[in-house]
């Protein structure tokens, strides 16, 4: 590594491409972060709603969990238009963008460990609490609402927390559809310049930062949900 | 504690002065290590019967490696491994489709170079596209890291580029109608045109040629001039024009006619 290699970095036009990058993988990040915790909740409630709805959502999360990320991703990208009518695939190449593929795909996926974390929480509250919530004269919806969820959101914020940090590092996979964002553009400087290490080093120090945030919040939050305990 | 100080930096000296000339190194060791790409067909990749490493620039490394006499230990990169590798030493020299451009040769050095190839666009037949202008607007795909996706950046001024990790992938956005085209270097863009059942074209201009050299870490001239002479001698022995013609010529799917011999780093600067 020369140090040299680091002046690549002073120039205007590169420290743009790295803000733009940036831009992309914020909007990815937070626009999936927004569909994935919504839909992963959505799929706790389907999953404890009798026997049909929890086989989907247990096929869906098996699919997710166990079909490697990126091949999702071009199944979004590659697959699922083709299988359109060719009009309609036309009229995707034209109007949808790769970052809208980018953000189905991680928002399910990362919906399907989250609903996960969510269930494994409930679990963690002893039957007896909705048992004696019901035996008070709460009804089904009450006692969960004001006893068992509550509790399982405490005991599953840790997990809920480090998908977090996971979907923000995962947003990096939409580079192999063509999505310009952090790791997009570090590579791409790469290929230019040849200078590795500091096309590399950037985004690091970046998602760093960001992790490190992302931390902070959610120990923040963890810390407020158990002083309402 | 001192005299721990003083070990430890007698042998950082030690170990600087014994790689202060990688040719001295190179040929006390009697091995060359050759870094060289194991996924891309022609130029590097496993043989699948054999299990062996081959392809033109695996050829080349062999002979250059025969020529300064010493053998050959290969090893092989991923696009993103080929400087690292260069810079920390992990190989001597790289034959892995290295592209020279002046950017590029802030960070590492280059022989001459042994091959030289156009860089075209493949575009769909039916989409009435003839010329570089028509693509303005459109957006195209390339290879991620590749000198294409560079000079398309810098050439096709109003056209968006969109990289990929690999062929296929760029060839698959192309087929799609994601791209309307797709930047690469003919020898490898070839093999996609074939493919496509005659449903694209070449466009006839060239974005550039591009200029294939051997890798070397800075500051080894001693190297890269051994490597250059032997270049020199594997050209006018008609070894390169042999080793092309194994690969690209007639009797390939490429049909490809060489059309640059050996060619010296201040004639593509």
């Amino acid at each position: 590594m020369s140090l040299q290699s680091f002046e690549v970095l002073a120039d205007p036009e590169v420290q743009r491409l790295f803000l733009r990058g940036f831009g992309t993988t914020l909007r990815l990040f937070v626009t999936s972060a927004a569909c994935a915790y919504l839909l992963g909740a959505l799929l706790v409630v389907l999953r404890m709603s009798g026997r049909i709805p929890s086989a989907l959502v247990s096929a869906f999360v098996e699919y997710h969990r166990n079909v490697p990320s990126i091949v999702q991703i071009f199944v979004w990208y590659f697959g699922v238009p083709q299988m359109l009518p060719a009009p309609w695939h036309a009229w995707m190449n034209a109007h949808v963008g790769a970052l809208f593929f980018a953000v189905i795909a991680l928002s399910l996926n990362a919906a399907a460990y989250i609903s996960e974390d969510l269930r494994s929480g409930i679990r963690a509250v002893s039957t007896g609490q909705l048992e004696a919530a019901r035996a008070l004269g709460l009804s089904y919806v009450k006692a969960m609402q004001l006893v068992v969820v509550p509790q399982a959101i405490r005991a599953a914020a840790p997990a809920l927390i480090s998908q977090a940090l996971g979907l923000l590092k995962a947003t990096s996979l939409a580079l192999a559809i063509g999505v310009n964002e952090l790791m997009y553009v570090a590579r791409q400087l790469d290929g230019e310049t040849y200078a590795t290490f500091p096309s590399y080093l950037t985004p690091t120090l970046i998602y760093l930062a960001c992790t490190l945030t992302l931390m902070f919040v959610g120990s923040r939050l963890e810390r407020a949900a158990s002083r309402s305990r | 504690m001192k005299k721990l100080t003083f070990a430890i930096l007698g042998l950082l000296v030690a170990c600087s002065a014994a790689r202060a000339d990688a040719l001295a190194d190179i040929k006390a060791k009697g091995v060359i290590s050759c870094g060289v790409f194991g996924d891309l067909v022609p130029l590097g990749y496993q043989d699948p019967k054999t299990r062996s490493l081959v392809g033109l620039d695996v050829d080349v490394c062999a002979a250059i490696a025969e020529d300064l006499g010493v053998k050959l230990d290969l090893k092989t990169v991923s696009v993103d491994a080929r400087i690292p590798s260069l810079e920390t030493g992990r190989v001597d020299v790289m034959t892995a489709s290295l592209a020279y451009t002046p950017v590029r040769a802030k960070q590492i050095d280059f022989s001459s170079s042994y091959m030289s190839v156009p860089v075209s666009v493949l575009v769909k037949k039916d989409a009435g596209i003839k010329s570089f202008a028509d693509l303005a607007g459109k957006k195209v795909s390339a290879n991620r890291g590749s000198t294409s996706e560079v000079f398309a950046r810098q050439k096709l001024k109003g056209a968006e580029v969109i990289s990929f990790d690999n062929g296929p992938s760029s060839y698959l956005a192309l087929a799609q109608d994601k791209v309307q085209g797709m930047a690469m270097v003919k020898s490898a863009a070839i093999g996609f045109h074939n493919r496509s059942g005659g449903t694209t074209d070449f466009l006839d201009e060239a974005l550039f040629w591009e200029f294939d050299c051997v890798g070397i870490k800075k500051g080894e001239p001693a190297l890269v001039a051994a490597v250059n002479a032997a270049l020199d001698r594997l050209e006018s022995s008609g070894r390169l024009a042999q080793i092309w013609d194994r690969w690209y010529g007639p009797s390939t799917e490429y049909k490809l006619k060489r059309e640059k011999k050996v060619t010296p780093a201040s004639e593509f600067q």
